[in-house]
Parts: C-alpha cells; structure tokens; sequence
C-alpha cells in the first residue's frame, strides 16, 4: 500500500513539476513573442509603406519576411488602410514577394488549423482572380471556416462565376456558413439576385433551411427585381418557415406590387405569418391598408397585434387609426397603440404642446393613458 | 470486524477519488481541445462578420435588481456599452427598498409609460412600467419583490426580442461578450435553446468608466481562491459539457435563452436557490422527453466579470445557498440520474454533478472521521497517511495548474507577479481553505432555509468594488 502511494506521490508531484515548468514557459514565451510580433509588424508597415510611398526603394524584403505572420498582419493592416492605385502597388509588393504562393500552399489540409485558417484569412482579404480557383476549390474545404473565408474571398474581389457555386452550397451547410454565405453575397450585388430566384424556384417545395436563406439574403440585396418571384413562391409554398422569409423580403423589397398577395396572408391561420404581414404591410407603407391593418389590432394573438400597431404608425393616415385604438375597448389594443405613438414621437410632441398651453384633445388622451396607473 | 469495516469504506473512498480525478482529467483534455479551436475560431473575423450581419438575432438583456442602488446607473452604461447590432435593455426593479428605482428615473430620465406587457408567465404585482429617453433602448419594470427568478420572469414577459441575455446588476460585461454568445445561435438558431458565458470574479480589476482596462489578481486570499475556482469550472469543465450537450448548468449571472423555450417549460421557478440550474435541466427535460433537437452551449470567449464574496461570512452565506440550490435540484431530477433517456447527460454529466458535487462534501467528512478511527484501530499507519494526503494535496494542486495552463489563450494575468500569486494560491489553497467550503457545504444539508432568496452579497457597487485609475 504504502508503495503504491510513495510511487503515486511522485508521479504526481513531477507531474505537478512539469506543470509548473510549463506554465511558467507558456506565459513568458507567450509574453516574448506577443512583443516581438508587434513590433516587427510595426517595423513590416513601415517598410511595406515606403515600398508603396516610393517604389524606388531599395530597403529589402527577404523571403524569410514574406513567409513571417506579422508580414502578413502587417499588409493586411497596410491594405485596409490604402486606396485607389496603392491597392496595385500593394499588390505587387505582395506577388513580387511570392507572399500569396506561400499562403496558398499553407491552405492544404495537412497544415494546422490555425496556420491554415490565417492562410485562409490573408487570401480572402489580399487575393486577387489569380487566387479564384484556388478559393473556389476551398468553398468544399472540410473546415467551416475556411469555406467561409473563401466565400468572403470571392465576393470581395467580385468574381461571378463563384455566386452559383456558393447558392449550390446552400442545400448542404449548416446554419453558420450558409449566414455567412448569404453576407457574402451582398458583395456581388444584383449579379445575385438571378442564381439565388433560381434556386429558391427550383427547391422551396423540397427542403426548408437553403430556401428561407436564399430568401433572406434576397432581402439584404433589396433588388426589387426578386419581387415578382417572390410573389409566386408565396403562392406556392408550404411550408410556413418560406413563407415566413417570404413576406418579410417582400416588405423589405417594398413593392406595391406585393399587396395583394400579401393582404392575402393576413388570413392565415399561422399567428407568425400575420405577425409578418402586417409589418411588411407597413413598411410598403400601403394606404390601402389601413383598414386591415385597423382590425388587425384586435387579432387573436398580441404579437400581430403589436406589429399591426407598428405597422400603423408608418402608413399614411395611420397614426389616426390609433389613437382611435386608444379609447378603444381592448386594453392590450390600446396599450400597443400608446406604445406606437410614442416610438412614433408622438407622445413627446404632444408634452410639447402640452407645455406650451395649446394642447389637442387627443394628446390629453395619449399623455393620460401613458401615466396610468395600470399597465 | 471494525478493522475490515473501515478498510472497506476506505478503499470505496479511494475508488470514488480515483473516479473523480479520471473524470476531471477527461473533462480537462476535451476541454483544452475546445479552447484550442475556440481560440483559432475567435482569432479569425468572426466577431466583425457578427456585427455587420443581418442574421444576428435581436436580444433583450434582462437585468434583475433589488437593493442596487449602489451600483445600479453605473451597471446600466457598462451595459447600453455592449457592441451588437440590436438590443434593448430590460430592468426589473424587484421591490427594492433602497431608492433604486427612484435613483433610475432620475439618473436615466426615465418616464412612466403604459404599454403592453404580457404575462405568459404568472409573477408578482407589476406596479409600473417606465421607458428611457435615451438613445439606448431601456425599460424598467417595477414589480413588488419576488425573488430573483420571479425578477427574470417579468423581464421575459417584458423582452420584445426572440433571446434574452439574463444577467445580475452587479456584471461587468465584455463588450464584444454578447456577439461571442450570440455567434453559437446564428450556428444553429433551431437547435440552440441556451448559451452559457464564462464568469470571472471581477475583485481586484481596473475599471475605468465601466469598461475594465485590466484584470488583476485580487488582493484578497478569499478572492484569490475563488479566481481559482471559477477557472477550474469555467474553463476547465464547461467547455468539455458544451461538448458532449450536456451542459447541466448555464450560470444565471450570464445565459442567453431562447425566450420560446424559456417560456414553454414555465420560466424560472419562483424562490428556487438555484433557478439557474433548475431551468438548464427543465430545458434539457423538456427537449428530451419530446424527442425535439436541441442543444445547450457553453461559450468560453464570452466573457463577463462579477463580484464575489471577499469575506468570510458573504463566502459561507453564499456557498450554503449555492449547496442547497444543487440539492433542489438533485431532488427534482433524481429520475433523470442515469437514465439513458437524456443521453450522455443523464448517463454522465449529471450522475457526476451528484456523485462529485452533491455528495462529495459528504464523502470528504466521511473520510476525515474514518482516518483518526483507523489511525486510532491502527489499520492505518501515519506513513500510509502522510503518503495519501500528499496524493490528495498534489492531485488538487494539479486540477489547478492544468485550469491555469487551459486560461492562457485569453491573455488574463500575463503579468509575472498575477502568474506568481495564483501558483501560490494554488499551492496553499488545499491547506485548509478548500476544506473549509466543504465545511459549509455540510453546513447547507442541515437547517431550514435560512437564506434569502435574492443572493448574499453586500453591494459595493461596482465603481467601489475594483481598484480605481
């Protein structure tokens, strides 16, 4: 027994040695080198800098800088911070330097994750179409990541050919990347717009999660062009999650032509889909609308109610319909009115007129609803 | 017979240690695999990308205060400071007799509104509601006391937005800390019911106006060994159980809900010591039982600075009620102990949260009394003693050391002098000062409920709780 305990002592005791050693050499390494990579990053702008300022210049860059991260951190700093023809300039201090070449083959599977995700990071931010194929083949690449980076890659150099394979992709990623996906799409800008209707057109009646993405990156294009689609695959679709992404694209589009389609889902028996009508209705700013916007206030569920509210305070004329909610019978109504009004700068216009002696009627009604007693 | 008797419970003393070491080491080695691609992930744009995007998910931060005048305003700017790209502040005054709400209005202009306000979850009388005229997007409700988790319930009634960070009022949060825990949502936003932060004691930090600057090592042996501790949770523990999703514990002072799935199983439960635990596993119940997908993360570079007890008394208040929270729980999800069911929750994480949390303060005392007995019969001689409390002492020590290795990829405590104080907090703090808590928490299976439902501590503020420019 005793033995058994003397030999355990020790193993744990030089373990615990090791430990310590350890630490120690962690944190003064981590120290030394965190230092030192800053200032040689500090020391790689500089010099990067004058390469850009006077292309003349004879100080040198070694091979053994090109390959060294904060090189790389350094003209990652350096080109967010240029522009115009010192972007070219940068570019070929980056080619002559084989700078990319080396990333390039950093990005193989068989380095670290982190080696290969700064090499992923750096071709993103720094690559130009010399790099697209390369980029493209890592939209596949195994780790999330550097997909994403990829995908950002591609889209901050604007290379068409990539947005259909990155909408293909949006079947198959998980949730992360297809976001990200949809983000990097911006960067085309309406080149988009075509591959993503088609692929929502072709999938929404299979498959749920790629379609409502697709639907929503459509939303932060704003391309009015997607509206008439759209309009379909709200006829069409099944699945209340499309639906969903649907009607609210539709009220960031902002079309007029989606309000008859759209007046049509206020009678769906999906809570969540009234909720979503009523606040695209509002930010098409539909007038003909009011009326159905006006009942909505005393729909079933509160949270159509509260949007309808919303909703009214951006419409001409709508503002009305509410404080006519405000002496209404249904609390809940009247309270979402109140709280319409004043996000609408109502309540804090009629305190004004309020101050200044020449109140109205209904802000007397507004002021005294706020104030009482009882939420 | 005595002699065998002993030797028996002994050896199973010895076995369930061993058991608790191995199961801490594994704990520890997934954990590091985790940090390791945390830090890799964190290092790389995805905070930016966060920012910018328009699939990040609005959140209410619902903030329960009672008796916080002290560090209330200050509390609420650290907080409007957090970067996301949408959010509202919620504060739910909980019947506070110090003039908090009083000192909110004031300091925060706040004006008394009617709006609407649903109760999905029964709490006591809401006696107001009041909105900021800020550019911040700030509700106080006024509600009479309830406790802590009646406070939060109100907050969700109250939250307009799909999640809710709850937190305390006494946090400081890191700014990015919301978009590092709202990053595991956008991941999975179907599955994803709870992100859980990492808690760090704030004591002993450079504050300057509600911003930290720097995180020291608390002057304070109490505090000191309470940073300890929540490395050893926080990043030694967790990040492995957010591996397995079988997390039994997203801390109440920082978990992001889904506000849906908080209100499907009740919210938090009224005058429960431990509601935070006791949501995480009605969550993990509730998902389980009905066969839907779900998971519960813990994510280490969400990070949020607390106070903690820096003495003696608000240490053992605190840890009694802590200890009795943990046997709430223990008694209300006993069915759920090694039941298949709950997959690797109900057969791992949870029997171990029994096996070495709620029984070891237990197991420890049974071992104190049997080795004077066996000293005493003589079936233990004091060289086997010397030679087993030194294993006891390294094994502890060890759990430290490795917590601290694991904490480096945050860069908190660089300097040689934090380095050498925590070495020495870890050297001396199992020369007596562990096995005072495990004192307490024996303490917390005898006696009715002798405190008080809205926590121990004794509000310095946080303006008056770190070391000041």
């Amino acid at each position: 027994m005793t033995e058994v305990a003397q030999l355990a002592t020790l193993i744990i005791f030089a373990a615990n040695a090791l430990l310590v050693a350890g630490l120690i050499a962690l944190k003064t390494t981590h120290r030394i080198r965190g230092r030192q990579q800053a200032k040689r990053k500090r020391r790689y702008m500089g010099l990067v800098s004058r390469h850009i300022a006077y292309p003349n210049c004879t100080d040198p860059i070694t091979p053994a800088m090109a390959t060294d991260p904060a090189f790389l951190d350094a003209v990652i700093d350096v080109r967010n911070a240029v522009v115009g023809p010192e972007v070219e300039t940068l570019r070929g201090i980056v080619d002559r330097h084989g700078v990319m070449a080396h990333q390039i083959r950093r990005l193989r599977s068989s380095f670290p994750l982190g080696r290969r995700l700064r090499a992923a990071v750096a071709l993103a931010e720094l690559g130009d179409e010399t790099a697209a194929g390369v980029l493209i083949h890592h939209l596949s690449d195994r780790e999330p990541e550097i997909r994403i980076q990829a995908a950002k890659g591609l889209g901050r150099m604007g290379w068409t050919p990539a947005i259909d394979v990155i909408v293909g992709r949006f079947a198959t990623e998980t949730p992360w990347v297809r976001a990200r996906f949809a983000d990097t799409l911006l960067g085309f800008g309406s080149a988009a717009t075509w591959p993503l209707l088609a692929y929502i057109t072709v999938n929404h009646r299979f498959e749920r999660e790629g379609p409502v993405a697709a639907i929503r990156a459509l939303a932060a294009l704003g391309d009015d062009q997607a509206t008439q689609t759209l309009i379909e695959v709200l006829h069409e679709a099944t699945d209340p999650e499309v639906k969903i992404a649907t009607v609210e694209t539709l009220g960031a589009l902002g079309s007029p032509r989606a309000v008859p389609v759209l007046r049509n889902q206020i009678r769906s028996p999906d809570w969540r889909i009234r909720a979503k009508t009523v606040t695209a209705l509002g930010e098409i700013g539909d007038v003909g609308s009011l009326d159905l916007l006006a009942r909505a206030l005393t729909d079933s569920d509160w949270w159509v109610r509260r949007n309808a509210a919303a909703a009214l305070a951006k419409v001409g004329g709508g503002v009305d319909r509410l404080y006519e909610a405000l002496i209404g019978k249904d609390r809940f109504a009247a309270d979402a009115a109140a709280e319409s009004l004043a996000d609408a700068g109502e309540l804090a216009a009629a305190r004004r007129r309020i101050g200044e002696g020449r109140p109205r009627e209904r802000d007397m009604t507004l002021v005294g609803h706020m104030s009482g007693d009882r939420p | 017979m005595i002699g065998d008797l002993l030797g028996i419970v002994g050896e199973g003393i010895l076995i369930y240690f061993i058991l608790m070491q191995l199961y801490l080491a594994y704990l520890a080695a997934r954990s590091a695999a985790v940090l390791r691609r945390s830090h890799h992930l964190g290092r790389f744009g995805r905070i930016t990308e966060m920012l910018s995007s328009r699939t990040s998910p609005p959140v209410s931060i619902v903030i329960p205060a009672y008796n916080e005048v002290a560090g209330i305003v200050d509390s609420v700017r650290s907080m409007s400071l957090v970067r996301y790209p949408r959010l509202e502040l919620v504060i739910v005054n909980d019947g506070s007799t110090d003039g908090t709400l009083e000192t909110l209005v004031a300091a925060l202009s706040l004006e008394r509104v009617t709006i609407p306000y649903r109760g999905d979850i029964p709490t006591a009388e809401i006696r107001g509601i009041y909105r900021g005229r800020g550019a911040t997007d700030l509700t106080v409700i006024d509600k009479a006391n309830g406790g802590r988790g009646d406070a939060l319930n109100a907050g969700l009634n109250a939250a307009r937005y799909p999640y809710a960070l709850c937190t305390d009022a006494d946090v400081i949060l890191d700014p990015e800390c919301l978009m590092r825990a709202m990053q595991r949502v956008v991941e999975d936003r179907e599955r994803t019911v709870a992100v859980g932060g990492n808690v760090r004691p704030l004591n002993g930090c450079r504050l300057e106006l509600g911003h930290l600057v720097d995180a020291e090592v608390p002057k304070g042996i109490i505090e000191r060994m309470q940073v300890l501790e929540y490395l050893r949770t926080f990043v030694a523990s967790r990040p492995a159980w957010s591996d397995m999703n079988a997390h039994p514990l997203v801390s109440g002072a920082f978990g992001v809900w889904k506000r849906s799935a908080a209100l499907a199983v009740g919210g938090f439960t009224r005058g429960h010591m431990g509601e935070d635990m006791d949501l995480t596993m009605r969550l993990h119940r509730y998902h389980a039982d009905r066969g839907i997908p779900y998971r519960i993360v813990y994510e280490p570079s969400a990070v949020i600075w607390t106070e903690v007890p820096s003495t003696r008394r608000v240490l053992r208040r605190q840890r009694i009620r802590w200890h009795r929270g943990l046997m709430s729980a223990v008694r209300d999800f006993m069915p759920m102990t090694f039941n298949p069911r709950y997959g690797t929750l109900g057969l791992v994480t949870w029997p171990a949260m029994v096996l070495f949390e709620y029984l070891a303060p237990m197991i420890e005392a049974a071992g104190w009394l049997i080795i004077p007995l066996a000293l005493a019969l003589g079936t233990l001689n004091s060289s086997s003693l010397l030679w087993l409390a030194a294993i006891a002492f390294g094994v502890g020590l060890a759990n430290s050391l490795i917590s601290l290795m694991l904490d480096e990829s945050y860069g908190y405590f660089n300097s040689p002098a934090d380095a050498s104080r925590l070495l020495t907090m870890a050297l001396i703090e199992n020369l007596g000062l562990r096995q005072m808590t495990v004192v307490w928490r024996i303490r917390a299976l005898f006696g009715g409920r002798t405190v008080r439902a809205w926590g121990d501590m004794e509000r310095r503020g946080v303006a008056g709780l770190a070391t000041g420019p």
